[in-house]
């Protein structure tokens, strides 16, 4: 069996919820257009519906057909992307990465500066961050929720676009290309994909190539 | 802290804490939180208009101190304490300019 990586999206619930869905769903559909086999859903074990509470979104990328179907959750993932970078004070988001893995968050604070709320960090092959509340410069786009939730603001804008962007440059997994055809704010995908700062650690075996 | 359940009457993690307890250990929840509200003990006047907004009791009075005193561990961040505070002695600041009250949850919620 082909290799699947898992990509987990922490996110606060109704206020980000939105953006935290489009980052895990637009990767998945822009790696679908490439020929990839994907999965992407919504958390299924935390309490979305509340304002702030943390909550996840997945998304699964594969070469070949994904046998994974009855599990809702990444146990192991290998990407973790945090939209809101207070996460890290509260949650243990590398929890079951395998060695080498990557982390992307959303902050204007220095990188070495976000790996001391990060008490696991040895495990990680690189850590990327991007200003993405900067960039785009609004942070809620709707409240429309998850279950139900009518979406008239488009799929990728506000923070999740400069987010796209960045994973699209460290992953390497989508080209720019692709996700423009999905994202509605590409001049924000853009201004991410080049504003991505990425800092690598030095590993003795990984299976894993980040950064371009 | 350990509660004795007779073995029939056995039920699911969460379903019994302990009772009265002034505040519940078990449901930490201030991980919801991305500004902290700062008090400036010099402004305050202590009339209590936090203590009375707050949805989750987080502000008190600490008479032997004399000035209020704030609990870091059900706080959710909402401001309300903020906006009502009459003599501006509350500020927000960032959750992540602090290195101090992480908790580290395994689970979400």
């Amino acid at each position: 069996m082909a290799k699947v990586t898992e990509i987990t999206v922490w996110t606060r619930g109704v206020v980000m919820d939105k953006e935290a869905r489009d980052v895990a769903n637009a990767f998945a559909q822009a790696a679908k257009a490439q020929g990839k086999f994907i999965q992407a859903f919504d958390n299924y074990e935390d309490l979305p519906d509340r304002v702030l509470v943390t909550t996840r979104k997945y998304a699964r990328i594969s070469d070949e057909e994904i046998a994974m179907k009855y599990e809702y959750a990444n146990h192991h993932p290998d990407v973790v992307v945090i939209v809101e970078p207070t996460i890290v004070k509260g949650i243990n988001v590398l929890k079951g990465m395998p060695e080498g893995g990557l982390l992307i968050i959303n902050t204007n604070r220095p990188i070495d500066y976000m790996l001391k709320f990060i008490p696991n960090a040895d495990v990680l092959g690189a850590i990327a961050t991007v200003d993405a509340d900067g960039i785009s410069g609004v942070r809620t786009v709707d409240f429309s929720g998850s279950e139900g939730g009518v979406d008239a603001a488009g799929v990728g804008t506000g923070i999740s676009a400069p987010i796209l962007g960045a994973m699209a440059r460290v992953t390497g997994m989508v080209k720019k290309e692709s996700l423009a055809k999905i994202v509605k704010d590409v001049a924000s995908l853009e201004k991410g994909y080049n504003e991505v700062k990425l800092q690598k650690f030095r590993k003795g075996r990984s299976e894993y190539f980040w950064g371009s | 802290m350990s509660i004795k359940v007779p073995k029939d009457r056995e039920v699911p993690f969460g379903a019994i804490t302990p009772a009265p307890v002034k505040q519940q250990d078990l449901f930490i929840t201030s991980n919801w939180r991305i500004v902290r509200p700062v008090i400036d003990h010099e402004k305050c006047t202590r009339c209590l208009t936090c203590y009375a907004s707050c949805p989750d009791s987080c502000w008190s009075f600490n008479p032997k101190e004399e000035q209020m005193e704030w609990n870091w561990k059900f706080c959710k961040g909402c401001q309300i304490c903020i906006h009502e505070c009459p003599a501006d002695a509350l500020s927000p600041v960032p959750e992540l300019d602090f290195e101090d009250g992480v908790v580290r949850l395994e689970k979400p919620f």
